[in-house]
């Protein structure tokens, strides 16, 4: 699938078929495209605890279950867990970033050296991190934030649906053994979808884009062109907004099909 | 036992089937004839009237109507547990079981119970 139609199919996926198992070379697909995902300083901070539905004994799927996740962890098969490695930076004392020196990556033309990791940002820049809270867990949610966003993108690309939602740190950390140093980010419910890769239609978008982008200075807006929006419709990036006509119709059969509430 | 009054003459009965009318666009007595006798069961079974089993879902604190976790979680359970007890195949459980928990969704109480499948 071309990139600009796998944006144009990532919408969060609420209805997934329960019996159909995700194959897992997917689920490494997803794994490994979040693992290639920009990393700041190259820290690593990422981890993921892939969960299989059904080999979670009832009263543990129950025990995961938030009010606005039940049905995600009952529908979709597969579960991945994120989570930010705190001790990341702290346990590499940046030999990342030295790495990167020798791979040519961060190079004399700008300014690196494994000195300069040594002397200067190891204890000027990393090391404050690891010990300014606010700051340290910004920058490992929004790295992993980046990478989750891979992972999700992989999965529409092969053919998948997916939904973030926030999970209970506490039953998790316990039932799967989660390390002190590992914060909790979000959790993805992956699975084929119920009703199609339309899944009702693209989402509305609560701000205007002119209303989100800006140009020079936060008061201009970026002006939309909209020969770029109809080559975007073309490019399948822009898809039929929701709701889609028979939407309705849909859900009912779905909730029916499934045994869920109207 | 609370003594039920005909179930239409309650507001949240009528908040349920308003929204049900005004989200699916169909007639949800005609859509499903047995709703109100068997939140009638239910509002039985729990020994309770369908305005109080509703308010018991919501705490009011600092001036604001908020949901009680406790509350719903209480009916959530009794949801289960009155499923369970209704007779008949697996699918009229669950239709049963389901229509309650329209009910409360339509009152504004989040609910998620997952597949009912009996």
């Amino acid at each position: 699938m071309e990139f600009k139609e796998v944006i144009g199919r990532r919408r969060s996926i609420r209805h997934f078929f329960p019996w159909r198992p995700v194959e897992r070379e997917k689920i490494q697909i997803m794994l490994e495209a979040a693992r290639l995902a920009s990393c700041a300083v190259n820290a690593g901070f990422l981890r993921i605890i892939v969960v299989e539905r059904d080999k979670l004994p009832r009263e543990t799927l129950e025990k995961l279950k938030t009010p606005v996740s039940a049905n995600n962890l009952e529908l979709a098969p597969i579960h991945f867990y994120f989570y930010a490695d705190m001790g990341a930076i702290e346990r590499t004392k940046g030999q990342p970033l030295k790495d990167l020196v020798d791979a040519g990556i961060l190079t004399p033309s700008h300014g690196w050296s494994h000195k300069f990791v040594d002397e200067l940002v190891w204890p000027f820049i990393l090391e404050p991190i690891t010990k300014d809270p606010g700051r340290h867990s910004m920058t490992a949610a929004f790295d992993c934030g980046v990478a989750m966003s891979q992972a999700l993108l992989a999965a529409f690309d092969e053919g998948l649906g997916a939904c973030f939602s926030a999970f209970f740190p506490d039953p998790v950390k316990e039932l799967f053994q989660v390390p002190d140093t590992w914060m909790p980010i979000w959790m993805m419910a992956v699975g084929y979808p119920a009703a199609g890769w339309e899944d009702g239609g693209q989402r509305p978008r609560p701000v205007t884009f002119e209303g989100q982008f800006f140009e020079g200075n936060a008061k201009t807006p970026f002006s939309r062109d909209p020969k770029v929006v109809e080559k975007l419709k073309e490019a399948k990036m822009i898809t039929a907004p929701a709701p889609l006509p028979w939407r309705k119709e849909e859900v009912r059969a779905l909730s029916r099909m499934l045994g869920l509430p109207e | 036992m609370a003594t039920l009054r005909p179930m239409l003459e309650y507001d949240t009965v009528r908040t349920w089937l308003d929204g049900l009318r005004q989200h699916w666009g169909t007639d949800p007595l005609e859509d499903d004839p047995t709703r109100l006798e068997v939140l009638e069961m239910f509002c039985a079974f729990v020994d309770k009237e369908p305005d109080a089993v509703i308010r018991e879902c919501f705490i009011h604190k600092e001036g604001e109507r908020r949901m009680s976790l406790k509350g719903r979680r209480f009916y959530y359970d009794k949801i289960a547990e009155f499923q369970d007890s209704l007779e008949g195949e697996p699918r009229e459980r669950v239709r049963g079981g389901n229509n309650i928990r329209s009910f409360f969704i339509h009152n504004g109480v989040f609910m998620q119970s997952g597949m009912q499948l009996g």
